[in-house]
């Protein structure tokens, strides 16, 4: 059993939301990292495997799901649980995060209380 | 005549719309194209590509940009009859929405199947590129020209073109303060420290989106659905006019032409449309012009 505290990446350009973030997890014990852009996280997601990564879908650089893809063809991450975080609640962006094997959707605008339960359901196994 | 001119060959969105009552508009689906100094740039493949295609053959040049916004039908659909395609001495430099270049081949490709259509991408003799979609800008002679994601399902590009030293911006397909709305849709749900997370989100949201459209000269874009359409129709990935009038006039815009018009509404529906635009910008005291896209109308650059 590990004892660091579970990692929590966030994929998203907006202030507001990086707030919101900080403020769901923040009695949590987990480590949260921000990213602005796809090629600021892509340096870290690299080498790296998060517990959880929360994906926006229009990012400054690139499409979220664009970037899950690539993700996808890492071996690093063919299994990480990532939740797609975005305004847009097309149905087709819901298409194709699920064929992207997405754990969850979560539309904006999201209580609080939201991420604070989806952060602790997926981060349940890997805290110490 | 200036050599440096945008002409629109389609501006409806969704379906061709051939009827009489419509024809002042135009009935074909979205296609505008750029030329500059010979150099043709293509904004979308609607059904206004394939008379453009039928009218490119006869003049000179054997080399064009073709930008694709995204890949729903409306924009593609004239690809199957696009002369210059089917012609070996033409050479098509496509560009559009995907992670590689293969991902843009398989998107234009994948309309031209069986049992959807009679031959495949095959049968086309051009020679075709499929620009890499990581590119972050695109020079196409005189053209430079960047993209951004837009508000649509699905990843959809908006792109900016800057020529002759004016900038062209076409959004084809785009739904305006969406999470505006859907804020405004959900604020009870939402406790004050939400909902003051959620102010300032619509403002940044907001600010993006001038961002985008900002110092346009010339801005065209989706003013797909009056008030009433568009509450039938959020998450259709369209913008209400007055939406569209209202950014551009915040943004500051110069010239502004209702794009991607509903196949439902006939002439005399967008010419109330653009009078109802008019009034607007009228009332905020804007100098924006506000123009109807229609087919055949061609804007010196």
């Amino acid at each position: 059993m590990g004892t660091e505290a579970p990692t929590v990446v966030l994929v998203d350009n907006s202030p507001a939301i990086k707030k919101l973030f900080q403020r769901s997890i923040k009695d949590l014990g987990i480590e949260l990292k921000i990213f602005d852009t796809a090629a600021d996280s892509w340096n870290y997601l690299k080498d790296n495997q998060p517990d959880l990564l929360f994906l926006s879908i229009i990012l400054p650089d690139k499409n979220g799901l664009s970037l899950l893809k690539d993700l996808r063809k890492h071996t690093l991450h063919q299994n990480t649980s990532v939740i797609m975080v975005s305004s847009k609640d097309y149905a087709q962006d819901k298409l194709d995060a699920v064929e992207l094997g997405v754990v969850d959707f979560i539309t904006k605008p999201m209580p609080i209380q939201m991420i604070t339960d989806v952060v602790i359901k997926y981060t349940a196994n890997t805290s110490n | 005549m200036s050599n440096k001119y945008l002409r629109f060959w389609g501006v409806r969105g969704s379906y061709a719309a051939p009827f009489d009552s419509h024809l002042k508009v135009g009935g074909n689906t979205s296609c505008v194209e750029i030329s500059a100094d010979g150099h043709t740039l293509i904004c979308d493949a609607g059904t206004g590509i394939i008379p453009l295609g039928n009218e490119l053959v006869k003049g000179n040049a054997r080399e064009l940009m073709l930008l694709l916004t995204h890949y729903h039908w409306d924009h593609v659909c004239g690809l199957p009859f696009f002369v210059p395609a089917f012609l070996k001495e033409w050479t098509l430099n496509f560009f559009g929405p995907g992670n590689d270049r293969q991902d843009v081949e398989k998107h234009v490709s994948a309309q031209m199947k069986a049992p959807y259509f009679p031959v495949g991408t095959e049968s086309w003799l051009a020679k075709i590129n499929y620009v890499c979609p990581t590119n972050d800008t695109l020079q196409h002679g005189p053209m430079r020209i960047t993209f951004r994601n837009v508000h649509h399902p699905g990843a959809t590009f908006g792109y900016r073109i800057c020529v002759n030293s004016k900038t062209v911006i076409y959004i084809s397909d785009n739904e305006c303060k969406f999470i505006e709305k859907s804020v405004s849709k959900q604020r009870s749900e939402l406790n004050h420290e939400e909902q003051s997370l959620y102010d300032d989100l619509v403002r940044e949201e907001h600010q993006s989106e001038l961002e985008i459209i900002g110092n346009a000269d010339i801005l065209i874009h989706d003013a797909q659905y009056t008030t009433e359409d568009y509450n039938r129709k959020r998450g259709w990935g369209h913008s209400c006019y007055i939406d569209t009038v209202n950014m551009a006039i915040d943004a500051g815009v110069k010239e502004l032409y209702l794009y991607h018009h509903d196949p439902n509404y006939d002439d005399e529906m967008i010419e109330n449309i653009h009078q109802h635009a008019l009034e607007i910008i009228s009332e905020r005291k804007s100098g924006l012009k506000c123009h109807v896209a229609r087919e055949g109308l061609r804007v010196d650059l």
